[in-house]
């Protein structure tokens, strides 16, 4: 259970899988984070926040699209992610944090944004996996 | 007739260097592949030729969805993507502009020559290196508070000018001298505001680089004279976009078509290409913050090439305008624009493929570039004074080892392509593989050692993933925009520094 950077001719996509929904949201952003450093520094302080959306896709979306608005805001390079996934009404809601390694602290380059381009979510017989590119 | 075959997706041969995938099914136009044999066979090595019949599924699609001699596999539209739609009953899709909005290039000439340059390289690299913000988290030229935010978004290039930033001769020299009159900044979010306002002025990373370059060749005499641009000449290359600003403008938008025209959306076969229909709010207000957004990247750009004009002043010990270092032109390859163009039309005033079409009209249509460069011709009452008998000038970026074009707007270019041509090189090898082919320090001193190119970057594994090898022939993407006539060639340069995030 984890993740793996894909190739793609411009950009970079990340397939990951989790036992839960939750643990495969925070292997997708693990790869994220590997695809802007390739060695995260344990250094930072934890920082959570809430997403909701009106799909599982969506949320997904959403919850990356939250953690690229963090790194730029906070100046900080999320790494180590957690998150919980569940169902509130018509909603789905994550609950997540992970550490902000500094940026002096790290070699980082940017990834623009997250992408629906092929995006995948799907569950499986051990639980969830994700497929997601991202623009860089 | 000849054809070729990627998948299910037949090509016919047009004549030399086009191609179309006829219109079928779903589609609301044939599309059409502008390459070389050559070219062709890197296209449909991936999902360019997908996402190219994709796009023709768009509402409003006029004529054909066109790709670039440079094209490749982006999301949804693919990159090298021109898709125009009508304005009345078409539609404006963020898809097919981009994350980056304006992501463009600049070039600016100097009076120096390579002599002149030759000894400082090592210095200047450094100190260039030193006052551009570049890389993740590298901060702006200029730390904006919501006001500068505004004023930027509303007024771009002209900001600058009242900043102290810019002169009204940079002014005169970019497209649209650097202003979108239509921006409404009450449309970005303030998220986008947040990202925006410590990368003022930031080249960001990925294929993003400033470049001392030095001409090395001139194919048109009189051109390059009006362009201010000859042999063994000294220029900088600036290319960067609208960073977080712009791709958060992107997300939030895709976003909301996503949730209030979910309709038109389940029409289209990808969620990328994600569109809002003509004359709805939304369509308003997308297109209203994507010009601020386009105003934001002019100002990033600028603030970098003044920043490089006080490097260059500090290397050389002199004025920066004694160096002549002027502003040739800036030019915008991620973008969609209210242009008119005339179109064939049938009886009853539809636009239709020019075999079909019982007579002509000027049409005001989105069009839509997505890594491809605007390449008016002459005549086009676009184009500022200096260039409105010429053409425009249209800067084609190659890699850090292969060097660049300036073309000028090719006469065929708005019966081909809407007025367009290609962006630069575009991509063969994806990231990943690079990073597994190339290693950073070895690129560079390789470079260094072997072609005199001195290059600096914050990440070593952009170097790597930006290396020569990951890219096609530039000069075979410009000997088709020439040949074709959309993009005439004008000069070549070759690199000198670059420094990359």
């Amino acid at each position: 259970m984890g993740f793996t950077l894909r190739d793609h001719t411009a950009d970079v996509a990340v397939e990951a899988d989790g036992e839960s929904l939750g643990a495969v949201f925070a292997a997708v952003a693990d790869g994220l984070t590997a695809a802007m450093c390739d060695d995260p520094a344990e250094t930072g302080d934890r920082f959570s926040f809430a997403v909701r959306a009106e799909s599982r896709e969506a949320l997904l979306f959403d919850y990356l699209d939250q953690l690229i608005y963090e790194r730029d805001v906070r100046g900080v390079l999320p790494a180590a992610h957690e998150a919980t996934v569940r169902r509130e009404g018509d909603e789905w809601v994550v609950e997540a944090s992970a550490r902000g390694v500094p940026f002096a602290d790290v070699d980082a380059r940017d990834v623009k944004a997250v992408t629906y381009s092929e995006m995948r979510l799907a569950e499986t017989d051990a639980g969830w996996e994700a497929y997601v590119v991202f623009d860089v | 007739m000849e054809t070729r075959e990627f998948g299910d997706i037949e090509l016919r041969r047009v004549r030399e260097h086009v191609w179309e995938i006829p219109q079928e099914g779903e589609m609301n136009a044939p599309a059409r592949v502008l390459a070389s044999e050559a070219l062709l066979d890197h296209i449909g090595d991936d999902k360019t030729l997908e996402q190219l019949r994709n796009a023709t599924h768009l509402p409003g699609i006029t004529k054909h969805a066109i790709c670039m001699p440079d094209g490749h596999q982006g999301y949804g539209f693919p990159v090298g993507g021109v898709g125009a739609t009508d304005t009345t009953d078409g539609c404006i899709s963020p898809g097919a502009v981009g994350y980056d909005i304006n992501c463009g290039v600049r070039m600016m000439t100097t009076n120096l020559t390579y002599e002149d340059l030759q000894g400082h390289e090592e210095e200047l690299v450094d100190a260039l290196f030193e006052a551009v913000p570049s890389g993740l988290g590298g901060g702006g030229v200029v730390k904006g508070d919501a006001e500068t935010i505004e004023d930027i978004l509303a007024r771009g290039m002209q900001w600058a000018v009242d900043a102290g930033y810019a002169t009204d001769d940079d002014l005169a020299h970019c497209e649209d001298e650097g202003f979108r009159d239509d921006a409404r900044p009450e449309f970005v979010s303030q998220k986008a505001k947040d990202r925006g306002r410590n990368q003022i002025g930031s080249l960001g990373s990925g294929n993003h680089f400033l470049e001392v370059q030095r001409v090395t060749d001139v194919y048109r005499e009189d051109v390059a004279e009006s362009f201010g641009l000859e042999a063994d000449q000294i220029v900088v290359l600036i290319h960067c976009g609208s960073r977080g600003l712009g791709h958060q403008t992107c997300t939030d938008y895709l976003r909301r078509i996503e949730k209030e025209h979910k309709d038109l959306l389940d029409d289209l076969p990808d969620k990328e290409l994600a569109a809002a229909p003509a004359g709805s709010e939304l369509a308003e207000e997308y297109y209203g913050a994507m010009c601020a957004a386009i105003n934001f990247a002019w100002v990033n750009r600028q603030l970098i090439m003044h920043r490089t004009r006080e490097v260059f002043a500090d290397v050389f010990d002199r004025d920066w305008r004694d160096m002549e270092m002027r502003l040739l032109y800036d030019v915008a390859h991620n973008i969609a624009k209210k242009e008119v163009h005339e179109v064939g039309v049938d009886p009853e005033g539809r636009p239709v493929r020019d075999g079909d079409a019982v007579e002509r009209e000027e049409r005001e249509l989105y069009v839509h570039r997505k890594g491809a460069t605007r390449a008016f011709p002459a005549g086009r009452p676009e184009l500022p004074p200096a260039y409105a008998d010429v053409g425009q000038p249209v800067i084609i970026p190659g890699s850090m080892g292969a060097g660049s074009y300036v073309l000028r707007g090719g006469d065929q270019s708005l019966d081909l392509t809407f007025g367009s041509t290609a962006h630069g090189a575009g991509r063969l090898m994806s990231r990943t593989k690079a990073k597994q082919e190339y290693w950073g320090e070895t690129v560079q001193d390789e470079l260094r050692e072997q072609e005199k190119i001195y290059v600096k970057a914050q990440s070593g594994a952009t170097v790597a993933e930006e290396a020569p090898g990951v890219y096609k022939d530039v000069d075979e993407v410009v000997r088709v925009s020439d040949e074709l006539g959309i993009g005439d060639k004008v000069a070549r340069t070759f690199p000198v520094c670059n420094i990359k995030g």
